[in-house]
């Protein structure tokens, strides 16, 4: 499977996604207008990345510094996959990093912890 | 044209940013890259400034997405409007407005909306929020539908709006105190 990778822009993050390592990165800013359509490669990539994989374990790195609502709903519908995965006897690692001052971002990785349960999501609060 | 009129009225209500016009993404964007930047390194409280802006995203992106005059140039989507950021000396607070116009028929879905949403506290609205979120009831094309809710559960006030009619045309104003 062919890893993705996509460049940063002011509003929209880096992704890093690889599938022969298992690690999937998004960092950065995340408040584009069409979110559905920025989103729909990646939610694809992961479902299908998720369907095949036979890596041990994935571990998912999430650096989200802004987000804007529509991104919630697109990060909301990607850990409704890695819970499905779950279900499937798929290992999956979340660390929700944010610096340690924000506690904007830091309430965000507490309301997915909240409602992801069966969810691996580590708070990583950085300085 | 009367420049120091407008700063005038600007310092009297604590106009920190506002903008008249096509209302667009690279507003946005030049929004969060150059104002919020300036507010952190001005020494504003990083909780505040954040709310702010993030009130901010969901108000410029509401005009987008549900103005009447909305403009689609190569899939984006622009609608002219108005953004006032600034502090209230009153509240002492800082607050988000915005003004554009909507279609009649859109009046009472809004209203609705909005009522509902400040029937509730802060708590109520993160976990409505959520349910929403993962429910996808009110998903559009563009958003998630939810940018009042995140409006209001960024707020320490009920969210206050009203609909002025101008020359036959129906405006929608929005208030957010942060």
């Amino acid at each position: 499977m062919e890893n993705l990778k996509l460049e940063k822009t002011n509003y929209i993050p880096e992704f890093d996604l690889n599938a022969q390592t298992g690690v999937l990165s998004i960092r950065g800013k995340s408040y584009p207008e069409n979110t559905f359509e920025v989103y729909k490669p990646i939610n694809e990539w992961i479902k299908s990345y998720l369907k095949d994989t036979s890596n041990e374990k994935t571990v998912v790195y999430l650096e989200l510094t802004y987000l804007n609502s529509s991104s919630l709903k697109a990060y909301f519908d990607i850990f409704d996959l890695f819970e499905e995965a779950t279900k499937d006897g798929k290992v999956i690692e979340i660390s929700w990093i944010y610096e340690s001052e924000d506690d904007i971002i830091e309430e965000t990785g507490e309301d997915f912890i909240e409602d992801f349960e069966s969810l691996k999501i580590k708070l990583v609060p950085q300085n | 044209m009367n420049i120091s009129k407008i700063r005038n009225v600007m310092q009297e209500e604590g106009i920190v940013f506002s903008f008249s016009g096509m209302i667009s993404q690279s507003l946005t964007e030049f929004m969060i890259e150059t104002a919020s930047e300036q507010f952190d390194k001005d020494g504003y409280d990083a909780k505040i400034t954040k709310s702010m802006f993030l009130i901010a995203i969901e108000q410029l992106q509401n005009v987008m997405s549900y103005s009447k005059q909305k403009h689609i140039d190569k899939n984006e989507y622009t609608s002219p409007g108005v953004l006032v950021v600034g502090f209230d000396k009153d509240k002492q607070k800082y607050y988000v407005n915005s003004s554009n116009e909507i279609i009649e028929s859109d009046k009472e879905k809004v209203s609705t909306k909005i009522d509902f949403i400040n029937t509730m506290d802060n708590q109520e609205q993160r976990k409505y929020l959520r349910a929403k979120l993962r429910s996808a009831d009110d998903k559009h094309d563009r958003g998630a539908g939810v940018g009042f809710i995140e409006m209001a559960k960024r707020s320490s006030e009920k969210l206050e709006y009203d609909f002025e009619e101008i020359d036959g045309k129906l405006f929608f104003h929005i208030l957010a105190y942060v």
